[in-house]
């Protein structure tokens, strides 16, 4: 990817750190529609297990189920949700193999709820994220969806957890 | 068995069997029974098991009935079914028609021009109860309901009755009444609230069941001059289903209003695609509770 001349995966490079995720993490799940449920349930276990608060768990459900709502309906139908922490940090990447979305910057205004659903799944992460990381695929296939959720709270990873 | 019919399709002369599975429901349909009664100047008497008779009165006023002026008044009245409808000694069929028939003249020489019983018969699931008499008074009923007075609906949890008892319940009432459901899952239940009017939805929602939830709200947008939309046993709602909800509300004139009642997950994605903008919604804060 880092050959890609386009500006999300230049972007990708400068955040390497957020972006990557790390070869252990917290939550490995792959999905389609009809393991939407399953995918918030399993958030809302692994979250609370890492110590995560009420209200952080909210969001990164909320964030979470978002994206891979974004997956099943324009990313192919499926997709895959890896979950980890650093620092105080959830981060959550969804990967999809659809077509990609072609505005990296969408999401920044605030769609009106009388007009069409596009872009509002997207507004509301950004609102919960401190990051929102789009990156597309080379080729245009697939779209890599980075969040950063911030979680004080949350239990310091072991030594055996760090890469 | 009977089409079921909603609480406001039952007058004098009926004997309804509500069979409800969850207390949300019950508690729904008796309140809408109740006020409906209290409105058209009948007597109107509670018969609770599953609740106290305090606890019932907060259930209906927790559900925009005003019980308080009405109990003060004699115009309602609440007691435990043992001690009233049961009576002290054994129960018996005959005399529970009894106990009915003296609430049915002391009505009339009230002044009242009907009388509303509703009673949650969750007393004969109950070990040693008379779970037989039970049957004999809902078939020995009927003479009662022939002189007009009298409408009574009787409660049946389904997940406490055994399927033999439930089967003879529905046969020996004429009608059934029973929440209008949009949509039934173990994950989703769309359904209609009657009081306050709206729609209850419980579970996860999500884009999969967008059309329902906007044929519900259509439905309510219709139907209520001010909507309640009782989302408190919703865990989750994505953005799409939430800015449907947002939507419905902005179209509302400015004299009518949308209520929705929600925990804190679900109020904070009505908020981002745009809640505090619609100037007819507001967001109540239900208690954060496991379904």
């Amino acid at each position: 990817m880092s050959s890609s001349p386009d500006p999300p995966a230049s972007r990708s490079r400068r955040r390497r750190s957020a972006a990557q995720a790390p070869e252990v993490v917290d939550v490995d799940h792959s999905f389609d529609a009809n393991g939407l449920y399953a995918l918030r349930a399993t958030l809302a276990a692994h979250a609370s297990e890492l110590g995560a608060t009420d209200q952080q768990i909210e969001h990164l459900i909320i964030v979470g189920s978002e994206l891979a709502n974004n997956a099943v309906r324009h990313g192919g139908g499926s997709g895959r949700l890896r979950l980890w922490h650093h620092g105080s940090t959830l981060y959550c990447q969804v990967t999809d193999q659809g077509p990609g979305i072609a505005d990296p910057t969408v999401g920044h205004s605030r769609p009106d709820p009388r007009s069409s659903d596009a872009g509002r799944g997207m507004w509301i992460c950004r609102r919960l994220t401190t990051e929102l990381i789009i990156e597309n695929g080379p080729d245009g296939r697939g779209t890599v969806v980075t969040a950063a959720i911030p979680a004080p709270k949350i239990r310091q990873p072991g030594p055996d957890a760090l890469r | 068995m009977t089409d079921a019919v909603t609480t406001d399709a039952v007058d004098t002369g009926d004997h309804a069997c509500l069979t409800f599975t969850d207390a949300e429901e019950r508690l729904d349909l008796v309140a809408a029974f109740v006020r409906d009664g209290l409105r058209s100047g009948q007597k109107v008497v509670c018969w609770t098991d599953t609740i106290s008779p305090d606890g019932l009165a907060d259930e209906l006023t927790a559900r925009s009935v005003r019980p308080r002026a009405a109990l003060r008044r004699g115009q309602l009245s609440i007691a435990a079914v043992s001690g009233s409808l049961l009576g002290p000694a054994d129960v018996t069929a005959v005399g529970m028609v009894k106990v009915l028939a003296g609430e049915v003249a002391t009505a009339g020489r009230e002044g009242y021009r009907g009388l509303r019983v509703t009673a949650d018969m969750a007393w004969a699931t109950r070990p040693l109860a008379a779970a037989g008499e039970l049957m004999a008074f809902e078939a020995a009923v009927t003479g009662l309901l022939g002189e007009g007075r009298l409408c009574l609906i009787c409660q049946y949890d389904r997940d406490r009755f055994d399927a033999v008892t439930l089967a003879f319940a529905a046969k020996a009432h004429p009608k059934t009444v029973a929440a209008q459901v949009y949509f039934e899952h173990p994950l989703l239940r769309i359904c209609r609230q009657y009081s306050p009017p709206g729609v209850r939805i419980a579970g996860q929602l999500d884009y999969r069941h967008r059309d329902i939830l906007e044929q519900a709200l259509t439905e309510s947008t219709r139907l209520d001059r001010h909507m309640h939309l009782n989302l408190a046993g919703l865990d989750y709602i994505d953005g799409a289903c939430a800015g449907v909800i947002v939507a419905a509300a902005m179209r509302l004139p400015a004299s009518r209003r949308m209520t929705v009642t929600c925990r804190r997950a679900v109020a904070t994605v009505l908020d981002l695609v745009g809640g505090s903008a619609a100037a007819s919604m507001r967001v109540q804060q239900a208690h954060e509770q496991q379904p």
